[in-house]
């Protein structure tokens, strides 16, 4: 082969690796999961296991010859992937034999941020944060809290939270709920008990507003979806201001001008209620606070009209949307989306939006929004020592209701501009990239700045990995087995992920990462926390040191010293016992009766449950459970619950506990919190694409064969006349940035409307494909904090354009 | 092999599996399987929705093959399940069956530099006694039947009889073997 250094001929090297002599293979029988033939000298066998291209987890068979991963495919067992694998999916093999990933510990030898760093053993990158960690806990008197953590969306995403949560002792967490889905999530929850889930495979009518299943891709959903649309059986409504592929699919495809599908519910509400076409038997059942929520909407005078000079819809169209939905119902579903806030209004339209779906009757039944059951697994505990000195998070005030998982602008913010009251010093980093994820990368970047120590845990040397001090290698998710897991619906299973290949070069999964970083700083933490923590001292004078270090959990290792495979093995044996754990292990899922119940019943199609053992309905008197979504902290809804004192089991129309907080306790459309756009500019909208997982799979030689950068979408004539072309370069500059990138000019996107596809534009110089290649979007957006649980408002930002 | 045409979402799994299977080389568009995308017409707001059409695609496996007819070394050939093959031992890289081809299913391998195409998985996975093709398993919204025309009591072959069809470019007369279903 050609041996040139250009970018093309290293796309083609690396697909080499997945490339096998077809003839070593022939004549060898069908391979089915768990077995294991002969290939030439070697062995050939399939593991079941999950993948973790996106956040899905979709259940796939691992082909391994020689020991090598030679391909992925679908594995048909569990009822949430249903037999499938998407083109991430069976791109995980690049992601597993990246030449760029992370290979070895490292310690920062340059400035920081600069990208320089040596080679170091395991033990020796452990010291590098014992002495840092002991020097900033001793000069801050043992808070914890002055040691933050983060993670992005994962399976042992648990281990690590668990590690800084409740052995470490730190308060300060943000997780990606602020830069995801917390406001979809708590509007839905405490409006109608949970986030739950859209039976797309029965409904018959779905309003699909920003989300984008075509290319988003969420299963079941996208599954269930577009083999329904089309004429063939589902009705679907896209409301987006850009034509996605989700809109290819739709019956009506309504542009909405960005940030008001607010007034746009609240006029389709409006309608409703004067035409009284909402389901009278189940509002009558199921709803607290409707006579008020009806007298709210028609004093607002929400009409149709009034909406028409705010979303650009016009009030027909509205009225129309209204009816055709209630006629459908209850099989009639406002799709509750997902990713991140949009504007500042997020809270209250996802409250809109349950409500509405609520008055069709369409919760807790099939066709609507359902709960399901979701199979319990067996504890695992951890002895959390208690500390007398950290101090409760920084960020609570940043938003009216700061919850377990942060708002990453706000705490952020609250660093750069010197805001809190006390420093945080350190950060512990797992799997996310802050650097490119959170709006105003130049912010974050002050963040760490000013941090003592910056400790990276990733796969891959991300722009944020160029920040840290130390970074740790995680194994991809095929060299490791992660925590057992229980996904609830209305046909619920048991998943594991299982370890395909050893870990390849020094790399280690996250608990073994803890485990030994835990064995290094366990002993010299407990030194300051013995001479700073008055309880402790008390307890040693009446205990003794090592009974109150042993037994009241200041070990901080003991949790993470048995491997992950035998405490799966016990919270799924102690619950249904040791043959439900080898079916398991040899399919990858398991739930009660599968044997009887799973069935194929054409080359495509499996059966997991019998209609009639579904659990399409389960509110008796009490809402217990969630859906299991991944990205759902089901602890922190059911404190949330408590703590606004919803009913379970109603649909809240009212929240008075909210007005404390100068929080709206109905649905409002506030004028004073909607961004409106000069003439001339532009709003910045994000979104995402089948072939790309945020920014996760920016230096992936296969993905980015499929979409080898990101382009600016602006209308066609808008381009002409400013005389830009399809692919010349543009300047798109917002008040806090400014990005070059190459235009697309179409008619798939309005006016007043410009997008580009988020993942691009990684700036770290040790991603070979990734570096420098497209734009990023949190580069120019604006850190706009929604104000009720402080997420990113990340649809608020007005930009320029202009042909450079 | 039939394809359910309308449930296609471009998201390009089918495109990504066949290429993790059939070892393609990266860098080249519309090599062994693609999908067709009718760009929208009209102008905002008011865009042709039923214009932006989804056609997933890649060899016809036709019956009568203009690539077969016109390969001067009988490198392309019929296999014993009527696959329409590639010899590369035999391919002399005259690119004829390329221009012969009227559905562009064509495409050369730089590695062997010989004309490569899709052969429904025949020497990967059909081989190892898999019955299905990568692009088939793959699919989220499970576009394709992949089956044997000549049994009547295949699923594809139930299909066909029940669900009216259309072939691409029919009048050529080259019996084109994808199935595009309504």
């Amino acid at each position: 082969m050609d041996v040139q250094i250009s970018r093309r001929r290293f796309l083609q090297g690396s697909v080499a690796l997945t490339i096998l002599g077809a003839s070593s293979l022939t004549g060898s029988a069908l391979l089915d999961e768990g077995t294991k033939d002969k290939v030439g000298d070697g062995v050939r066998k399939s593991v079941p296991t999950l993948c973790e291209m996106c956040v899905n987890k979709c259940a796939a068979y691992a082909r391994v010859e020689n020991g090598k991963v030679v391909k992925l495919d679908p594995n048909p067992h569990f009822p949430k992937s249903k037999n499938m694998l998407c083109p991430r999916g069976n791109a995980g093999i690049q992601a597993l034999y990246d030449p760029d990933r992370l290979k070895y510990p490292l310690i920062r030898v340059g400035e920081r941020g600069s990208g320089k760093f040596r080679r170091a053993s395991w033990d020796e990158a452990f010291e590098y944060i014992e002495k840092r960690l002991v020097k900033i806990l001793d000069e801050e008197k043992d808070n914890r809290s002055t040691i933050a953590y983060c993670a992005g969306e994962g399976m042992a995403e648990h281990t690590f939270k668990s590690f800084m949560a409740d052995k470490f002792g730190s308060t300060n967490f943000v997780s990606h709920a602020s830069i995801c889905l917390q406001t979809t999530i708590s509007g839905y929850a405490l409006t109608i008990g949970g986030y739950g889930q859209a039976d797309l495979e029965n409904a018959e009518y779905v309003i699909m507003a920003g989300a984008n299943r075509a290319e988003a891709i969420v299963t079941p959903d996208t599954m269930d979806l577009f083999k329904r649309t089309k004429r063939r059986g589902m009705k679907l409504v896209v409301i987006d201001p850009r034509f996605t592929n989700t809109a290819v699919h739709a019956d009506r495809w309504i542009p909405i001008k960005v940030g008001t599908d607010l007034a746009f519910v609240l006029a389709m509400t409006y309608v409703v209620m004067t035409e009284n076409l909402y389901n009278k038997k189940f509002v009558e059942e199921n709803f607290n606070g409707f006579e008020a929520y009806r007298d709210h909407i028609l004093k607002n005078n929400y009409t149709p009209e009034w909406a028409e000079k705010i979303t650009g819809i016009d009030a027909d169209t509205i009225r129309t949307v209204a009816r055709e939905f209630m006629a459908h119902a209850p099989k009639a579903i406002y799709y509750q989306g997902r990713r991140t806030a949009w504007s500042r209004q997020d809270f209250q339209l996802r409250r809109a939006q349950a409500i509405f779906t609520a008055l069709g009757g369409g919760i807790d039944r099939e066709g609507g929004i359902i709960f399901g059951k979701k199979l319990p697994l067996g504890e695992h505990s951890i002895n959390a020592p208690l500390y007398a000195n950290p101090k409760s998070r920084i960020d609570k005030k940043e938003a009216a209701i700061v919850g377990g998982s942060g708002t990453w602008i706000g705490f952020r913010n609250m660093i750069v501009e010197n805001r809190t009251p006390y420093p945080i010093r350190g950060m512990f980093v797992y799997k996310q990239n802050p650097m490119l994820s959170v709006p105003n990368t130049q912010k974050t970047r002050q963040m760490f700045e000013k941090m003592d120590l910056v400790v990276v845990i990733d796969t891959m040397p991300s722009d944020t990995a160029m920040m840290a001090d130390v970074i740790l290698p995680e194994c991809t998710y095929l060299e490791r087995e992660d925590p057992v897991r229980s996904f609830g619906g209305a046909q619920p299973s048991i998943v594991l992920r299982q370890k395909v290949i050893d870990p390849m070069y020094e790399t280690k999964p996250v608990i073994e990462i803890i485990r030994g970083l835990a064995e290094k700083i366990s002993k010299p933490l407990f030194e300051i926390t013995k001479k700073y923590d008055e309880d402790v001292q008390m307890e040693i004078e009446d205990r003794g040191e090592e009974a109150v270090y042993k037994e009241d959990g200041f070990d901080l290792a003991d949790a993470f010293r048995v491997s992950q495979e035998e405490i799966n093995e016990h919270r799924v044996v102690s619950i249904y016992g040791k043959e439900a754990y080898e079916m398991l292990k040899a399919k990858g899922v398991f739930y009660p009766n599968m044997e009887q119940y799973f069935k194929q019943i054409s080359t495509n199609e499996y059966e997991y449950y019998p209609k009639d053992k579904r659990y399409y309905s389960v509110i008796k008197g009490e809402l217990k459970v969630d859906v299991h979504d991944t990205c759902i902290d089901e602890k922190e809804i059911a404190v949330m619950k408590k703590r606004f004192r919803t009913r379970s089991g109603k649909v809240e129309c009212v929240l008075p506990s909210m007005a404390k907080r100068g929080v709206d306790p109905m649905p409002t459309w506030r004028d004073e919190l909607y961004t409106e756009t000069p003439k001339g500019k532009f709003k910045l909208i994000t979104g995402r694409h089948a072939q790309f997982t945020q920014n996760a799979t920016q230096n992936n030689a296969m993905l980015l064969d499929l979409i080898p950068t990101n382009y600016l979408w602006i209308n066609k004539r808008v381009a002409k006349a400013k005389g830009i072309d399809f692919g010349d370069w543009v300047e798109v500059s917002s008040k806090i940035g400014t990005i070059k990138i190459r235009a697309y000019p179409t008619e798939k996107i309005g006016p007043d409307t410009l997008f580009f596809i988020h993942g691009f534009g990684a700036n770290s110089d040790a991603l070979t494909l990734a570096h420098h290649n497209g734009a990023s979007d949190n580069a120019i957006i604006e850190d706009v904090i929604e104000p009720v649980f402080g997420s990113a408002a990340m649809h608020e930002t007005i930009v320029d354009v202009r042909k450079v | 092999m039939a394809l359910d045409y309308k449930s296609c979402i471009n998201c390009k799994a089918c495109e990504t599996a066949c290429k993790e299977e059939n070892g393609v080389l990266l860098g080249a568009d519309k090599h062994r399987i693609w999908v067709g995308v009718k760009e929208i017409e009209g102008e905002f707001p008011l865009l042709n929705i039923a214009s932006n059409t989804f056609y997933p695609s890649q060899c016809q496996h036709c019956d009568n093959a203009p690539c077969q007819e016109v390969c001067p070394t009988q490198a392309t050939y019929y296999d014993e399940n009527g696959v329409v093959r590639v010899d590369s031992d035999k391919c002399i890289l005259c690119s004829y069956c390329m221009n012969a081809c009227p559905y562009d299913a064509r495409y050369v391998d730089d590695r062997t530099d010989t004309v490569d195409k899709c052969n429904f998985c025949s020497d990967t996975r059909l081989v190892r006694g898999e019955v299905t093709t990568a692009c088939q398993a793959t699919c989220l919204t499970k576009v394709r039947i992949f089956g044997d025309l000549d049994d009547p009591e295949s699923e594809i072959s139930k299909v066909l009889r029940e669900r009216e069809h259309f072939t691409l470019k029919t009048h050529l007369g080259t019996k084109p073997k994808l199935f595009y279903l309504i």
